[in-house]
């Protein structure tokens, strides 16, 4: 039970994470990656940015409770259900970021996640 | 602020038709960075990790953090971070997430051939769902793009 929870709590921080993390990139605006200078000055918008931060926030509380789930529970357990984050990253971005998920594109992510759970195993 | 999203009617030019695809071309070529960067940065680690030994966390990482391979790794996943979510700043999370995913076959291939990791069946299967997968999202994002691009031009035209 205790083990559930925390990989319930590791895969929704994982996609809250990566839902918050765009959404606060998408506030700060389209990224020169090329231009060092103005990617500095981006720089102290994008720590300053309150989403980016929750986003970083989320992602802290995936790492701590991966480590501590995998401190008693078999690896070959959490990392497939890690996979689980592909489908629900992808319902984050449809229903809070309002993307258009084609069945093309939905397709793909499942079988990314059937991929990612086979890699997982041994 | 890089450009304006869902510009007016009255200021699109064939442009805007053209940044759509040259967006993805950037977006491809920053993921790439990022998947890279990651599956690099995981085999000086992993191979730092087995160096070091493991007795336990808190005298590996003493140790760790002196040696210039450890920096160099966590340098490199630092930069697969700022690539992502440079990625994230203009491109879809339903593209980007799925794309990514891309670093699971490099790391396995990687793991194979510099770390000399035996790499079972299964794991070569699963690279193959997630070859296919990678493939699909990617066509997914290139019609989307051909057909906003498409949108905008017939928009011109009028």
């Amino acid at each position: 039970m205790k083990t559930a929870i925390l990989i319930a709590m590791m895969v929704l921080a994982d996609s809250a994470g990566d839902v918050f993390l765009t959404r606060g990139m998408k506030q700060v605006g389209e990224i020169s990656i090329l231009n060092p200078k103005a990617f500095l000055t981006v720089g102290a918008r994008v720590i300053s940015n309150k989403s980016f931060l929750s986003g970083v926030f989320f992602m802290t509380v995936t790492f701590v409770s991966f480590l501590i789930v995998i401190s008693w529970a078999d690896l070959s357990l959490v990392f497939p259900a890690k996979s689980l984050v592909y489908v629900l990253s992808t319902l984050g971005a449809k229903f809070f970021l309002e993307e258009t998920v084609t069945i093309q594109r939905w397709t793909g992510i499942v079988l990314v996640c059937l991929g990612v759970t086979l890699t997982s195993l041994p | 602020m890089g450009e304006a999203k869902g510009s007016s009617d009255a200021t699109v030019t064939t442009r805007d038709a053209c940044s759509r695809r040259a967006s993805l071309k950037k977006t491809i070529l920053v993921l790439i960075v990022t998947i890279f960067a990651q599956a690099t940065g995981n085999v000086f680690l992993s191979m730092k990790m087995k160096e070091v030994g493991s007795d336990g966390w808190l005298i590996f990482l003493a140790r760790a953090v002196e040696t210039p391979t450890f920096w160099f790794g966590t340098a490199l996943l630092i930069v697969s971070f700022i690539f992502f979510a440079a990625a994230l700043s203009w491109a879809d999370l339903s593209f980007v997430v799925p794309a990514v995913s891309a670093e699971v076959v490099v790391n396995v291939v990687f793991a194979n051939y510099f770390l000399d990791e035996v790499v079972s069946l299964t794991r070569w299967t699963g690279v193959l769902f997630i070859s296919i997968g990678v493939i699909l999202v990617l066509r997914s994002e290139r019609q989307r793009a051909h057909r906003e691009s498409k949108e905008i031009l017939t928009r011109v035209d009028r």
